[in-house]
């Protein structure tokens, strides 16, 4: 005699206020069987799990948007792939070719940079730190030098002497648009002129110059007002540097900032309503510029996107490893990827969708990571069907920072694989090993 | 008397509880593991033929039965 189908038992209470005011919780099922039409499971059977996947397709989409919403309304714009956002080689050469510079905050990611053969000029160099040998190189291959404070202004006029070279520079500024926390911790301060005496220090010292004015107000900016502050605050000064020292300021740089479609643990509308749209940031800056702009020329204006361009192109997928029933009645999975992986998790309800349709009702359950480490919750309370060993989520948007602040932590990194604009899956970055946890041990 | 022989069971697979006032969605399977709960049956006999009728490792059934009967009792439907 044939054996039935089988199917896992179920037993929920019925919750009839829930019910009538959420439709029907327990039935609904978020589904994601491919991306870019792979097939979820033939990634993980090919790659493994967990793995993390890029979409260039997505990636490129985001971009031509982003860019046409500024390019549309502004003769010079130029965007500057911001690597901490993700510095993954394929990925930095995918903005590469859209017509990106780098901008970078440390030594290894201007050597990254370098190694992919992007050139000086076209290299932003960024952050409070950066070490003066390093910094002599930058200046040396001629890339673009936001200064932050008055130590760098120091080291740079000794490199100046020694190279026997006037440097131009960029000078960082922080100010206040409305936005809190306020980012004063970079830069100079605008409003208490700060800034401006910065300027002149410069200019007193005889061996810098100022070519650029730079900020970067924050990180998910959910009102593209602050940045018509900004850039407003930036044309003042701009406009005042060149009356008193008769400098050309060649370009103004609104860095990074711009939010992604994902939600917010605390906001409670979708990320369609709260999340402004590159046209709103694009009118918010160009605008300001045509309006407060008292020189002759436009300045070229650069961008430091990155969350923005590629949250929403990554995606990370895990498997069901194992499950139990806690002391409170709710259902607790064990994944292959945790919070080692999903550096956001603190921040982002993650989007969380199940690779097909799962028999049976839904209950709370809450989804762990593999850490021996009672912090490593991806989510507290998740409406799922009973799943399977070797049911496999797909958890997005994780394509900003993730993977850069991905954890060397108890498991191996995972590996990353893009799927190219015809749909075909790579690996890009394989699977870490005993030998890369233990290099350069001695 | 077990608080889970006075559930009530329909043929929507709803279960009602008059004392409680509560109901309980189950699925086929489920309300079959309910009934012979209420026939006294162990949970090492419903294993026995529950296995022997359906298309599922015994190891794997195991978790699930095991998993069924801790939520029961989260609801107060077994001690
Ligand atoms: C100077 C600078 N530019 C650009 C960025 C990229 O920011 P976002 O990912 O929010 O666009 C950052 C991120 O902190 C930054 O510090």
């Amino acid at each position: 005699m044939s054996k039935q189908k089988y199917e896992i038992p179920t037993i929920n209470k019925i919750d009839f206020a829930m019910a009538s005011k959420y439709g029907s919780p327990v039935k609904s099922q978020k589904i994601r069987t491919e991306i870019d039409g792979v097939k979820i499971s033939e990634l993980t059977e090919k790659f493994g799990s967990p793995i993390f996947v890029f979409s260039q397709k997505q990636i490129e989409e985001k971009y031509h948007t982003l860019h046409n919403a500024f390019s549309s309304r502004y003769p010079d714009v130029t965007f500057g792939w911001s690597y901490k956002t993700n510095y993954l080689n394929e990925i930095c050469k995918i903005y590469h070719d859209l017509g990106s510079v780098a901008e970078v905050v440390s030594e290894f990611e201007y050597q990254k940079a370098r190694a992919l053969g992007v050139e000086g000029k076209d290299i932003i160099f960024n952050g409070p730190y950066k070490p003066k040998a390093d910094l002599k190189i930058a200046v040396e291959e001629g890339a673009k030098i936001h200064v932050d404070n008055l130590f760098e202004i120091n080291d740079l006029e000794e490199i100046a002497e020694e190279l026997g070279i006037k440097i131009p520079v960029a000078i960082r500024i922080n100010m206040d648009t409305g936005i809190y926390p306020q980012w004063s911790r970079f830069g100079f301060n605008f409003e208490n002129g700060d800034a401006l005496d910065a300027v002149e220090r410069m200019y007193a010292g005889g061996k810098l110059y100022l070519t650029g004015i730079h900020s970067h107000i924050g990180t998910f900016m959910l009102d593209a007002n602050a940045y018509r502050l900004a850039t407003m605050k930036i044309m003042q000064l701009k406009e005042r540097v060149e009356r008193k020292f008769n400098a050309e300021i060649a370009y103004i740089d609104l860095g990074g900032g711009f939010a992604s479609k994902s939600n917010l643990k605390g906001i409670y509308q979708s990320a369609e309503v709260v999340v402004p749209t590159a046209d709103d940031y694009a009118e918010a800056i160009t605008n300001a510029i045509y309006e407060f702009n008292k020189s002759e020329n436009l300045p070229k204006l650069y961008l430091e996107t990155g969350r923005h361009l590629i949250d929403e192109a990554g995606y990370l997928l895990t498997s069901v490893w194992g499950h139990k029933r806690f002391p409170d009645g709710k259902k607790g999975y064990i994944l292959d990827a945790g919070v080692n992986l999903l550096y956001t998790s603190t921040w982002y309800n993650f989007n969380i969708e199940l690779d097909k349709r799962y028999e049976g009702d839904n209950e709370a359950s809450m989804l762990n990571g593999p850490l021996c480490m009672n912090i490593d919750i991806i989510e507290e309370n998740l409406m799922l069907p009973p799943l399977d060993r070797g049911s496999v989520l797909t958890i997005s948007p994780v394509g900003a920072y993730n993977y850069t602040q991905a954890m060397q932590f108890i498991r191996y990194k995972p590996a990353v694989v893009l799927i190219d604009k015809e749909g075909t899956p790579r690996v890009i970055k394989e699977v870490d090993d005993l030998a890369t946890i233990n290099y350069k041990e001695v | 008397m077990k608080v889970i022989e006075e559930l009530v069971l329909d043929e929507n697979n709803v279960a009602f509880h008059p004392m409680m006032g509560n109901s309980y969605q189950l699925n086929p399977i489920a309300k079959e593991i309910v009934s012979a709960i209420k026939q006294s049956k162990s949970k090492d006999e419903i294993l026995q033929e529950l296995s022997l009728k359906y298309d599922v490792a015994k190891e794997e059934l195991f978790i699930d039965i095991s998993d069924f009967f801790a939520k029961l009792k989260v609801y107060g439907l077994l001690s």
